[in-house]
């Protein structure tokens, strides 16, 4: 509607702030999106000359939905690989066996722990990433070795997970930068690897043609893939990455479109409220209530364009530049780079309009009830400040963010922060929608000191007639505070929380752990006196089903296999009678008791079929086995960690660490990146609140332009006038950040009192005074300024 | 009484009351009047005699606590807030003491805005010659802060009346203006009734404005206390309006409507209630 043009172009400054929120917003998701949109899985630069890859088949899905496909046998794949050269336009079928290696300077692991676990391969593969020699020859035999960054006839030392070797370099790889790893003799490789997880193929045909030709000749022994489906094959390492990248961008997204909403509403309403007279003149020359409202739709529909057409590009702009801080805090994968994302930007645009929208719908809807009379109002008192809409709104708003606050104890520990986020904006929008009820005895509370000097008194007047004015001031204070309180709150507590109970589970004083590497080498482990369990994969068959299961093999023949609570008696055995411990649950799944027989696939895709020979509800896996019997199928397997009996022995890749300082530091790790989180969600939010009290103040302050000169004739100096303004501002911060802080409490001690039945333990309740404090003080800066600059901009008025 | 069409307005038994109660206040009591179409009427009275609230009710723009209100013949108790917004948009036009115009659109815009909201795109030259009947061709690209008080009237009268309506309500539309632009505005709504046959009524507290009109209705306390009609001057009104005013402070309101027990003339057509009501 050409009005709501108009009115857009004569009043912008009463739209500053929701054009500002919403170029902010779209500018914060535009550029998360951008990164989001740019991290895409992509297939290891080591199959960049295979076209077509090949793997076994699926047989089901692991907990996490992630495709269950159990490995082939080495010659398993060397047989299909055969058949697979043998098809026309293809050069070579390369069985892809990986293993377990870093190398070893001066006694210490290096490089990328995750990434190792996959770092050495056949020489025959190295053809799949179109690898040569510079110098020397192939690897043949064991203790050969070929790698990029080494120079013939050296010798290194590298960690396998047999343990510390020692072994001589017979060629230079060029691995034009990938990374590519160590190569070894293909003999060599299949030893070490716990089966073929992959077959590559070099083409000299075309790609489409191959592919379907090598899939009408394996059928279902094999899936290939080819084109995009390659980038499947992204590492589970660079996977996790990018995930946790994600959720810090999910979170920012979700962040921005919530704080675009409540600042967009906070000023819409005010604005409405200023506006009721030129709204009530409308009414009168036969504007109907519908157009009334589609007017201020279409008002905020222009205004939130204009700003995503500026925030998308700055967005865009700013997406580069946080690539690398990114790949630097571990939240995208080595060599990540921001692309041009045009959907991103467009959907950034679009989400910016639609936060808009729904921050204008409340207002909206009030402005199309100003009756056609109020045209004939001069004052824009405040009527009615708490409509029960608000009430509603407000109240409904709390019981769900309680609910939540009160499910959170049994969620998982993945959505938990999501759930507080959640909660944590359920409880500020509550707080900020109630807050006109508790804003006049919070003021005449805050202002009792002040009351018989004028300034006090003209504040106090000024601000409780104004209710609704200060609420809109207060409302971002609030929900800055109150976020800040509440996340850093609820982490610590929860972190500290964690602690405890982790801390429960390991009653030894000691432990040895892995120092820079994935896992614990067998070498590192046959050297200690304690107990650990080494972790393997196994696909069980019954009659009725396959499943995957993670299976333990467990160590020491003073320990008891199957607990030492279990009570069962009967451990895994040694080789001649080599049976399984399941349980309950797996027994369970399985239908299946003790004295069955299983069909197990282990990870090297070897088959046996062996007894139950108990089930225990307290079993330390869902299977568990003969530690030597997984070790013989799943040779590439590594300890996570050995749970001493006696001091320990130096290994490679290994230290010794009490209980609690292990566990401090595991809570330490995810602390570093819940902490990265907290610090993007405060200072986004912090900006916000910025932005609203800056513009809300600004508006408030321009709008009682003519109160203040009456105020100037009554003969107020103006730096009387700046007191007021300025104590009306700091009161009004005072008032958010006294809200906020209650909200924040309140929702603490209720998710201190839901740890505490969890664990039946005393929590201490973690205040971050400092982050309050500072969050506050920022905003009663913001508040001066904005309070003063429009006095001081115009000593007298027009 | 029936509807008759050349009632441009017609209220009946009309009560307007505020708050509840104790402090129920009754700024209309049962008033009773019509205002034929074609004809310029102005309602006086003091200060708080209910004039303000008489024009809203009678244009649709407040609702009554008993009676009726039909304007062109139709009933405003039934319609709901659509309907009588467009009832109000294509039959009413209706011009404040100040504060008429839209700030944010120019002068030609707020002539058109009625329209607009009709969903309607003003005819080619139609916003023009409305500007230009009101002396303010040159002005249409102009914003309200650009214009002088006496100007933004003009415009508000140009917007009142055109999309032709049945009646033009004014509350006091000389009020804030000087007595050049006053007269000026006057001489405005004379012509729409002389000229184009409109129905106008105007609030005033100001003899020599309701000296304009036809016919002049004294209101107090929320009655129609009397009545004059045919050009009366405005000494005439003004020597009425003080012997009402007096007549009020002694409480003796019977005797001053003795003498103006000639309540209906040629160009009011007021009715027998109305007599009923002055002569009581
Ligand atoms: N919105 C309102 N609320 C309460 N009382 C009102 C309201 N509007 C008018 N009144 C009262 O109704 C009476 C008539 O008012 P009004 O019609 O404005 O008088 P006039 O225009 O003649 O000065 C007065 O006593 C006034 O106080
Ligand atoms: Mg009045």
């Amino acid at each position: 509607m050409s009005a709501a043009w108009a009115m857009v172009r004569h009043r912008f400054a009463s739209f500053a702030g929701t054009f500002v929120a919403v170029a902010l917003g779209v500018a914060v998701l535009a550029a998360s999106a951008t990164l989001q949109l740019s991290s895409k899985p992509q297939a290891p630069a080591r199959y960049d000359a295979a076209p077509l890859l090949v793997l076994p088949p699926e047989t089901g899905t692991n907990d996490y939905g992630e495709p269950e496909r159990p490995n082939w046998t080495p010659s398993e794949a060397t047989d299909l690989a055969g058949k697979l050269t043998s098809l026309p336009g293809v050069t070579a079928a390369v069985p892809d066996p990986s293993f377990y290696i870093q190398r070893l300077i001066d006694g210490k692991a290096t490089g990328d722990p995750q990434a190792s676990r996959i770092n050495g391969h056949a020489w025959s593969s190295a053809a799949l990433g179109g690898y040569q020699l510079a110098a020397g020859r192939p690897p043949t035999k064991a203790g050969e070795v070929a790698a990029a960054g080494t120079t013939p006839g050296e010798r290194i030392e590298v960690l396998t997970a047999r343990g510390p070797e020692t072994w001589t370099v017979t060629g230079t790889v060029i691995d034009n930068g990938h990374h590519a790893g160590f190569f070894v003799a293909d003999s060599v490789a299949f030893a070490r690897a716990s089966g073929v997880p992959l077959i590559g193929l070099t083409l000299t045909g075309d790609d489409g043609w191959v592919a379907a030709a090598a899939r009408a000749l394996i059928g279902p022994a094999g899936v290939v893939l080819a084109g995009a489906d390659r980038d499947q094959l992204e590492p589970g390492s660079v996977s996790r990455i990018r995930w946790i990248g994600a959720q810090l961008l999910i979170v920012l997204v979700a962040l921005g479109a919530f704080a675009t909403v409540f600042v967009v509403s906070s000023t819409c309403a005010l604005s409405a409220a200023q506006r009721r007279r030129e709204l009530g003149l409308l009414r009168a020359v036969g504007a109907t209530p519908g157009q009334v409202r589609r007017m201020m739709y279409a008002e905020t529909t222009l205004i939130a364009l204009f700003a995503g057409v500026i925030g998308a590009p700055i967005g865009a702009l700013f997406a580069p530049l946080l690539a690398d801080p990114m790949v630097e805090t571990g939240l995208e994968p080595p060599g990540f780079a921001a692309t041009w994302q045009p959907l991103a930007l467009a959907g950034a645009v679009l989400v910016g309009l639609f936060a808009a929208l729904a921050g204008v719908v409340v207002a909206a809807r009030r402005a199309s009830r100003i009756s056609p009379l109020d045209a004939l109002r001069e004052s824009a008192a405040d009527p009615r400040p708490m409509p029960p809409s608000r009430w509603v709104t407000g109240i409904a708003s709390a019981a769900a963010g309680g609910a939540l606050l009160a499910v959170m104890p049994s969620l998982s520990n993945a959505s938990k922060t999501t759930a507080g986020l959640g909660a944590a904006m359920l409880l500020i929008t509550a707080a900020a929608l109630l807050s006109p009820v508790l804003i006049v005895p919070i003021v005449r509370l805050l202002a009792a000191p002040w009351r018989n000097s004028a300034t006090g008194m003209l504040v106090r007047e000024g601000t409780l007639t104004g209710v609704r004015r200060v609420a809109s001031t207060a409302a971002p204070v609030l929900a800055t505070v109150g976020l800040t309180v509440l996340l850093t709150g609820m982490i610590a507590t929860i972190e500290v929380a964690s602690g405890i109970d982790e801390a429960a589970e390991y009653p030894v004083a000691n432990l040895l752990v892995p120092l820079n590497t994935p896992g614990l080498s067998e070498a590192a482990v046959a050297t200690q006196s304690g107990t650990s369990r080494l972790p393997t994969r196994v696909q069980v068959t019954v009659p009725t089903t396959t499943r995957g299961y993670d299976g333990a093999g467990l160590t020491g023949p003073e320990s008891s296999p199957v607990g030492p609570a279990g009570g069962v008696g009967e451990r895994p055995g040694s080789e001649a009678g080599a049976g399984a411990v399941l349980h309950a649950d797996t027994a369970g799944e399985l239908g299946v008791a003790a004295g069955a027989t299983i069909a197990l696939r282990f990870a090297d895709g070897t088959r046996a079929e062996l007894p139950v020979l108990a089930v225990d509800p307290n079993a330390e896996a869902p299977i568990v086995l003969p530690r030597a019997l997984v070790r013989a199928h799943d040779p590439d397997a590594l300890t996570d960690m050995v749970v001493l009996n006696g001091p320990a022995t130096e290994a490679a890749g290994a230290e010794s660490l009490p209980v609690a300082t292990y566990v401090q530091r595991e809570v330490d790790d995810e602390g570093r990146l819940v902490d990265l989180f907290l610090w993007a969600m405060i200072s986004l939010s912090a900006g916000y609140t910025g932005i609203a009290v800056g513009n809300t103040l600004l508006m408030a302050v321009a709008a009682r332009r003519a109160e203040l000169r009456v105020l100037r004739l009554a003969g107020a100096t103006r730096r009387q006038i700046l007191g007021v303004l300025a104590a009306e501002s700091l009161l009004a911060v005072g008032v958010g950040a006294v809200l906020g802080a209650a909200v924040a409490a309140i929702s603490l001690l209720g998710i201190r009192a839901a740890v505490e039945s969890e664990l039946g333990q005393a929590v201490t309740l973690v205040i971050p005074w400092t982050a309050a404090a500072a969050v506050t003080t920022g905003c009663a800066l913001i508040a001066l300024v904005a309070a003063a600059v429009p006095t001081l901009h115009r000593p007298t008025g027009p | 009484m029936t509807t008759k069409s050349t009632h441009a307005v017609e209220l009946r038994a009309v009560t307007r009351r505020y708050g509840a109660g104790e402090r129920a206040v009754t700024a209309l009591d049962a008033i009773d009047a019509t205002f034929a179409a074609g004809t310029f009427t102005a309602v006086m009275g003091p200060s708080g005699s209910g004039k303000s609230t008489l024009l809203h009710c009678a244009a649709g723009l407040d609702r009554v606590t008993a009676g009726d209100v039909l304007i062109d013949g139709t009933p405003v108790a039934g319609l709901g807030e659509r309907a009588l917004t467009r009832l109000r948009r294509d039959r009413v036009g209706f011009v404040f003491q100040a504060f008429n115009l839209v700030p944010a659109l120019t002068a030609a815009q707020n002539v058109a805005l009625p329209m607009r909201l009709a969903g309607r795109r003003p005819a080619a030259g139609e916003v023009t010659a409305a500007l230009a009947e009101v002396g303010l061709s040159g002005r249409a690209g102009h914003r309200p802060a650009e214009l002088s008080g006496g100007q933004q009237q003009r415009v508000a009268i140009a917007r009142a009346l055109v999309t032709r309506p049945a009646v033009l309500f004014a509350d006091e539309p000389t009020g804030a203006l000087d007595a050049t632009s006053g007269a000026e505005v006057l001489r405005l709504l004379r012509d729409a009734v002389d000229r184009h046959g409109r129905t106008v009524v105007m609030v005033t507290h100001d003899p020599y404005a309701a000296a304009h009109a036809d016919r002049v209705l004294f209101l107090a306390d929320g009655r129609v206390v009397d009545a004059l009609s045919g050009p009366a001057d405005a000494e005439h009104i003004a020597v009425r309006t003080a012997r009402l005013e007096a007549a009020r402070a002694t409480g003796a309101a019977g005797d001053a409507t003795s003498s103006g027990g000639r309540a209906t003339g040629d160009a009011g057509r007021s009715t027998s209630d109305n007599d009923s009501a002055v002569t009581r």
